[in-house]
């Protein structure tokens, strides 16, 4: 073999056949896991917090609707229950929006706030009278099925990003699909309850629950850490209480699942990060790097 | 070496035009002058590229009627492809067949079903695909499960080469320590080359007070349009004799019609829309820089014609592009708008103080690549598959199971099932009744004839 080095180059006749390697320099540029971060535990059980939080108010919601169904809740306690709700958020948004300057909220605001409420009112008002009679020629075990379906869709698709200070929340189609499919599942049980001020709190509460709950949660993820971590306490210890007086074995389910989202999922990822093998190389397709236009 | 009988295999071939479609033509034609009997299997276009026809130095091309789904590749099916592949390998004595791009699965059928026949098998390889999407992941897979029982794997660059050998899981334990593994020894890599006659400079160099620069791509995010559209308005700005002629069609074309009209450059961007090949070397000789603004290129033929034709080359320096020129004939930058300004500034004042002899480029490309250097390469590879003994059913089998926990066992049933069908297909079609093909072109005979006349 002659004295020649091989070179990376194509152009020039190689001293060496084609099918050489060359020992040193053959796969040189590959990286792997060039951008790795590994995740440590307790972070990701912070994070994990928000995906409680939506399973819990699932669950509350679910339990709320047994109540109703067996008559041993009073549409008109749901009621306040929900009204209160309602006014205790608002007013939780409007402190969080006195904090973040970037967000101005004037009057003008305010008058919609109120108007699209007062309009979401009475429409479920005048609309919970066929709702009731909705799926009347439907039996309740379809109604079971297709309400749990929707409401796995429902957490599968939740947005449970943070918001980012600053930016404008910008609703992405998979979580207003989440939203949906969240509303239709209330509205199929909603159909199940007997008189109509039932079914009128249900769909109210589930209003709260699954449009605007998420909203706020999004916005409560700048809030201090310790605080997330008492909300999601709170809302898994009510969603566990309101369970357990109807059925023990059901709130042990709920809370091994909701032991699992929050501390066992995170570990398993902590876990499986050791057989990350992200590889790189020249043959990447390259990022263009352009100074848009301001 | 003697001369055997050649079938290549892919998706991808005339009537389509591309990289890998003439680099089977060239192949081909360059193979048959050294002796060879060389034919084509491809899916058929129809209503009229259907059944058999012959290209010009005597490559007979089969056409399979098989629907494509996308980009002209059909889908992987495995198992239908085998009584067409049975028939053509038996009646035209093929001893060797040659498959042709990784998203060809005409050509991965191709090497599964070849051992039946005893015919031995080579891959070229023409692309480079990363690692992370589901489409890579899935279509790595099914090159790691086709290359795993491969004779011999070609590719055109050394950074395909790299990616390939990735891709494949082209590893074998070490014949000293098996607790090591290496490359296989069949992997090789031969350049693409071009018709260095198709692409002469102009009779005189281009003028030195209007440059103009030359960009021949599909107007698609690979190829970097982004870049072309960012820098455009600012060279136009920068250099008031600087002109763009822009040769290309796709998605991108909105973005370069919508920057020309809002910086007023109708008359500094030229744009002609999707250039034919053959009119590829008019557009180029009235340039004087060829711009290449891709995001990944595994060989970057149109560079070299550029080069060949006498342009000086600037370049992104992406997959194998560093690879083909040498540094004088090409300025590199990275895929960034800054930086690729700075080296097409650089390149436009070595140009207009006519540094740059496009006479000498193209007697230099000339002697770079050639497609009968290429023939002889690929003929040795063909020798060396040659050579080496064929592998057993029990090797096969065994090699297949190493394709992972899942993958392995589906595609060891797929290797028996074929099997069973090969077996099936040899007492429904007795190798008896086949038609056999009794004589081939004979281009001293037709030479003669024509002489004659």
């Amino acid at each position: 073999m002659s004295a020649r080095q091989w070179e990376k180059a194509l152009w020039k006749t190689q001293p060496h056949p084609d099918n050489y390697i060359p020992p040193d320099s053959f796969l040189s540029s590959l990286r792997k896991n060039p951008n790795f971060k590994p995740y440590t535990y307790w972070p990701l059980v912070l994070l994990s917090c928000a995906i409680t939080q939506h399973i819990a108010t699932i669950f509350i919601f679910i339990a709320v609707f047994v109540r109703l169904n067996e008559r041993l809740l009073d549409p008109r306690v749901l009621l306040w229950v929900s009204a209160g709700c309602f006014f205790a958020g608002y007013m939780l948004w409007e402190v969080l929006s006195y904090s973040d300057l970037q967000v101005v909220y004037g009057t003008s605001n305010r008058t919609k706030v109120l108007k699209s409420s007062l309009l979401v009112f009475l429409a479920l008002m005048g609309l919970s009278p066929v709702l009731r009679t909705l799926t009347a020629a439907t039996s309740s075990d379809s109604i079971w099925a297709i309400s749990a379906c929707l409401f796995i869709l429902n957490a599968l698709l939740a947005d449970y990003s943070s918001m980012k200070t600053g930016a404008q929340s910008q609703e992405r189609l998979t979580s207003v699909i989440s939203m949906n499919a969240a509303i239709s599942s209330s509205v199929v049980l909603a159909s199940r309850l007997a008189d109509d001020l039932a079914v009128f709190s249900l769909v109210l509460f589930a209003v709260h629950l699954f449009a605007l709950f998420p909203i706020l949660r999004h916005r409560l993820q700048v809030i201090p850490k310790p605080l997330q971590a008492l909300l999601t306490v709170l809302v898994s210890a009510m969603c566990i209480t309101l369970t357990a007086s109807l059925s023990i074995s059901v709130a042990i389910i709920y809370s091994a699942v909701l032991f699992a989202v929050t501390f066992v999922a995170p570990g398993v990822l902590v876990w499986a990060q050791k057989h990350k093998n992200e590889i790189r190389g020249p043959w990447d397709v390259a990022v263009p790097r352009i100074n848009w236009p301001s | 070496m003697e001369p055997i009988s050649i079938a290549m295999i892919s998706d991808f071939f005339h009537p389509n035009v591309g990289g890998v479609e003439s680099h089977i033509y060239m192949l081909s034609a360059k193979l048959i002058r050294r002796g060879h009997k060389v034919i084509v299997i491809t899916h058929s276009h129809p209503p009229d590229r259907v059944g058999v026809r012959w290209l010009l130095p005597s490559l007979k091309v089969y056409y399979i009627p098989f629907p494509t789904i996308a980009s002209s590749a059909t889908l992987p099916n495995y198992f239908t492809f085998l009584p067409y592949f049975r028939t053509i390998i038996l009646r035209e004595h093929i001893s060797l067949i040659h498959a042709h791009a990784s998203l060809s699965s005409l050509g991965q059928e191709a090497i599964l079903h070849a051992h039946l026949f005893g015919v031995r098998t080579v891959f070229t390889d023409h692309s480079l695909f990363g690692f992370e999407d589901a489409a890579s992941i899935l279509t790595n897979k099914l090159l790691a499960a086709a290359l795993k029982n491969v004779d011999a794997v070609i590719c055109v660059s050394h950074t395909g080469r790299e990616n390939t050998v990735l891709r494949g899981q082209l590893f074998e334990p070490a014949e000293d320590d098996p607790s090591k593994s290496v490359v296989r020894q069949s992997v090789y890599v031969i350049p693409n080359a071009l018709v260095a006659e198709q692409f002469t400079p102009a009779p005189e160099p281009p003028p030195l007070d209007t440059i103009n620069i030359v960009v021949l791509s599909r107007l698609a995010y690979r190829k970097g349009i982004d870049l072309l559209v960012a820098i455009a308005p600012r060279i136009c700005a920068a250099f008031p004799n600087v002109k763009f002629i822009v040769g290309g069609d796709g998605p991108k074309l909105n973005d370069l019609l919508q920057v020309r009209e809002r910086h007023l450059l109708q008359d500094r961007i030229e744009l002609l829309g999707s250039v034919r090949h053959r009119d590829v070397r008019d557009v180029l000789v009235r340039g004087s820089i060829f711009l290449n603004t891709s995001l990944t290129e595994s060989f970057g033929i149109a560079i070299v014609e550029a080069a060949c034709t006498g342009l000086y080359v600037v370049s992104t320096r992406v997959g194998g592009v560093p690879e083909i020129l040498p540094e004088d004939m090409i300025s590199f930058a990275n895929p960034d708008e800054d930086d690729l300004l700075r080296a097409l500034t650089e390149a436009i004042s070595l140009v207009s103080a006519g540094k740059h002899d496009p006479a000498s480029a193209h007697a230099r490309v000339r002697s770079f690549y050639d497609w009968t250097d290429v023939a002889a390469r690929t003929e040795r590879v063909y020798d060396a598959v040659l050579r080496t003994p064929p592998m057993d059913l029990g090797t096969r089998v065994r090699r297949t199971m190493q394709l992972g926990p899942f993958a392995g066992p589906i595609y060891t049933t797929i290797l028996i099932v074929e099997c069973l069908f090969f077996l099936f297909l040899e007492w429904w079609m007795p190798r008896e009744d086949i038609d056999y093909v009794q004589k081939h072109w004979e281009h001293a005979r037709f030479t003669q004839v024509c002489i004659a006349r």
